[in-house]
């Protein structure tokens, strides 16, 4: 990354300016500036739709970030990315929620509910990881899954706490309460989640290309190699599941605030999926490239959405028909390119891409 | 409140299910090296084939049953072949692998959707084959006697298979090492054919087994997808004894929680079955059976 590098030529200043530290904070303050100006901004409604589906991508792109630092960086197979998400979406939505029909909801100030949505689910990664992380590849696989689907089918059976089905409602939308309209409210949530996601960006890519990123490559390539240079592999594999935690919780906690509202359905195994698909598309261990996964799978969404439009056959069909068309491009990417796109085979175990 | 004996025979049918499916997903992820994350489509699949069958053969659920595990065995290959092959020659490594599976998965799911619609259908068997017999308070019908008696008939076929026949043993000595058996004269890419072929006839035959109770729809297979990975792993995964132990603990665990606790946390049940799965693994980090210690 330029702003870390050592060289200094001409147009180091400039770099400096267009790292990501200072662009996301120049976005965050834009947003926030839009905001309190209280300006109509107007853009033609086809555009909705996709701006709409960013704010998703803006959202899984924390995720991908947090996986990466697990799967891509460290080697730690985690399904069970979801759980993170739910625990800091129900905690957010719980905590700032006013009033809703089943379920609890604290009505404390939204601040609180997100630190509290991050910190419960660092928590659970502590929890987790210091149980499992000893585990062979393959079984952290099932363990990390299988706490995922327990999560999600407590939220689902436990209706006095979790709200059930409903789930819980009234949660305080803040931009979407300050903003003149939906237009406006939208734009400046995507400036504000892209700062957000730049700066995790920042951080993320500074942690692996420092030599605490070599160590996690060590372990990565040979933990017993690692231990034995000395390094305190546990406490290193531990700490980077915490820190991928915290970020997928980060992820969680927009969600309620966006929509107003928190219920299962956000939280089910197809954000795993699409976070995993959108890693591996990209290219694990690359930081840039995974946030390009999520893209390319989001765009591809957005795609097929318009494409219905024009399409001869009907919803029943065309909806399988679109998931037909995620799977065999997936599936083409794999076969063209089993390192993602724009992943180096050579930086990958033999896990990803055989010899 | 349900009785035990009830409960039990609950256990023993929805058991016999995931043992089967877990048997074959934990014999391919032994010999072949992949987490197949389609496999629950490849028991959807048999359940189609199924449909089709027994329609075909006048209603007779018996004599479509061979035909349902050769039709499946060979589509399974085939599919195999097809998505699989191509990935591995193309350099992909096992999480790619799975990662491929998962696709074919989304293509296989929807693919069963426009051709068959989301409508379930069942399988027409003679009436009889339902009719309920009362022992001493509690139920059993036919369907449960034929699905426990198929299930333990596949148990001894698989049994014996691995025990007294070349293949069986050539597929255990290419799923311990494969540079190894290919040394010693095994011609490895035949028996991963041989694999794919039986193993998928079994998940034909578990699908089959799950639509001639309930009934067939494109999700059928996919739903039981966490709880026989949940058996294999849970039986250590690679083994087919543990698979079967796993497959029944799991069964237990599902139907005594969806039975005895009360209806607002009853959903709870596949949950306690994972609860368990951890449980294990925490205390014996490789399965109730250990496959490296077991053969």
């Amino acid at each position: 990354m330029s702003y870390l590098s050592d060289t200094v030529d001409q147009s180091e200043w400039l770099q400096r300016v267009l790292s990501p530290v200072p662009v996301s904070v120049g976005l965050i303050v834009f947003g926030v500036a839009l905001l309190s100006a209280q300006v109509g901004i107007g853009y033609p409604n086809f555009m909705i739709a996709a701006l709409d589906l960013a704010v998703l991508g803006l959202t899984y792109g924390l995720v991908v970030l947090g996986l990466n630092l697990q799967v891509g960086h460290t080697g730690l197979i985690n399904f069970g990315p979801h759980l993170y998400y739910a625990i800091g979406a129900y905690t957010t939505a719980m905590v700032a929620s006013e009033s809703t029909i089943a379920g609890v909801a604290l009505g404390l100030p939204v601040p609180v509910g997100v630190v509290l949505g991050v910190v419960l689910s660092m928590v659970a990664g502590l929890f987790i990881g210091a149980t499992s992380l000893q585990l062979r590849t393959d079984y952290l696989a099932i363990v990390t899954l299988a706490s995922a689907e327990i999560m999600v089918r407590v939220i689902n059976g436990i209706q006095f706490v979790f709200g059930g089905q409903t789930g819980i409602l009234n949660v305080p939308q803040p931009i979407h309460e300050a903003a003149v309209n939906y237009k406006s409210e939208l734009l400046v949530t995507l400036l504000i989640l892209g700062g957000v996601l730049l700066l995790a960006y920042a951080a993320v890519d500074r942690l692996t290309s420092s030599p605490y990123g070599r160590v996690l490559r060590a372990i990565r390539a040979d933990e017993e190699a690692a231990q034995s240079l000395g390094k305190a592999v546990p406490r290193y594999k531990l700490w980077v599941f915490i820190y991928g935690s915290a970020l997928m919780g980060l992820a969680g906690t927009i969600v309620p605030l966006y929509n107003g509202s928190m219920a299962p359905t956000f939280t089910t195994i197809q954000m795993t999926v699409t976070v995993w698909i959108g890693m591996l598309v990209g290219g694990a261990a690359n930081n840039r490239a995974v946030i390009g996964g999520i893209g390319i799978i989001i765009g591809l969404r957005l795609v097929t959405r318009y494409l219905q439009q024009y399409s001869p056959v009907g919803g029943g069909v065309f909806a399988p028909l679109r998931l037909v068309l995620i799977g065999a491009v997936l599936w083409a990417v794999i076969y063209y390119r089993p390192q993602g796109i724009w992943g180096d085979p050579d930086k990958l175990g033999e896990v990803f891409t055989r010899k | 409140m349900v009785s035990l004996a009830q409960v039990l025979i609950f256990s023993a049918e929805f058991g016999s299910f995931v043992a089967i499916a877990a048997i074959s997903f934990s014999i391919v992820y032994r010999v072949v090296g992949m987490i197949n994350f389609a496999h629950g489509e490849w028991l959807t699949m048999g359940a189609y084939i199924g449909v089709l069958t027994v329609q075909a053969l006048g209603g007779n659920a018996l004599l479509a049953l061979p035909v349902v595990v050769l039709l499946s065995g060979v589509g399974g290959y085939g599919l195999a072949r097809g998505f699989y092959r191509p990935l591995r020659r193309s350099g992909a490594g096992p999480i790619m692998l799975m990662l491929g599976s998962i696709a074919v998965g989304y293509i296989l799911r929807a693919g069963f959707r426009i051709v068959f619609s989301s409508e379930p259908k069942t399988v027409v068997i003679p009436t009889d084959v339902y009719r309920f017999d009362v022992l001493g308070g509690f139920f059993v019908n036919t369907t449960q006697l034929f699905v426990i008696g198929m299930a333990v008939i596949v148990f001894t076929v698989v049994h014996l298979m691995f025990k007294r026949t070349n293949v069986g043993i050539a597929m255990r000595a290419t799923g311990s090492d494969e540079d190894l058996a290919e040394v010693c004269g095994i011609d490895t890419s035949h028996i991963r054919r041989n694999t794919w072929l039986s193993m998928s006839g079994l998940a034909g035959l578990a699908g089959f087994l799950i639509g001639v109770s309930t009934n067939v729809y494109p999700l059928l297979g996919y739903q039981y997808l966490l709880l026989l990975i949940a058996a294999a792993i849970l039986g250590g995964i690679g083994s087919a004894y543990g698979a079967i132990a796993g497959a029944y603990v799991i069964g237990l665990a599902v139907t005594f929680t969806t039975s005895y606790l009360p209806t607002a946390v009853s959903t709870l049940g596949t949950a306690v079955a994972f609860v368990l799965l951890i449980l294990v693994l925490l205390v014996r980090p490789s399965g109730i059976a250990d496959v490296e210690a077991a053969t």
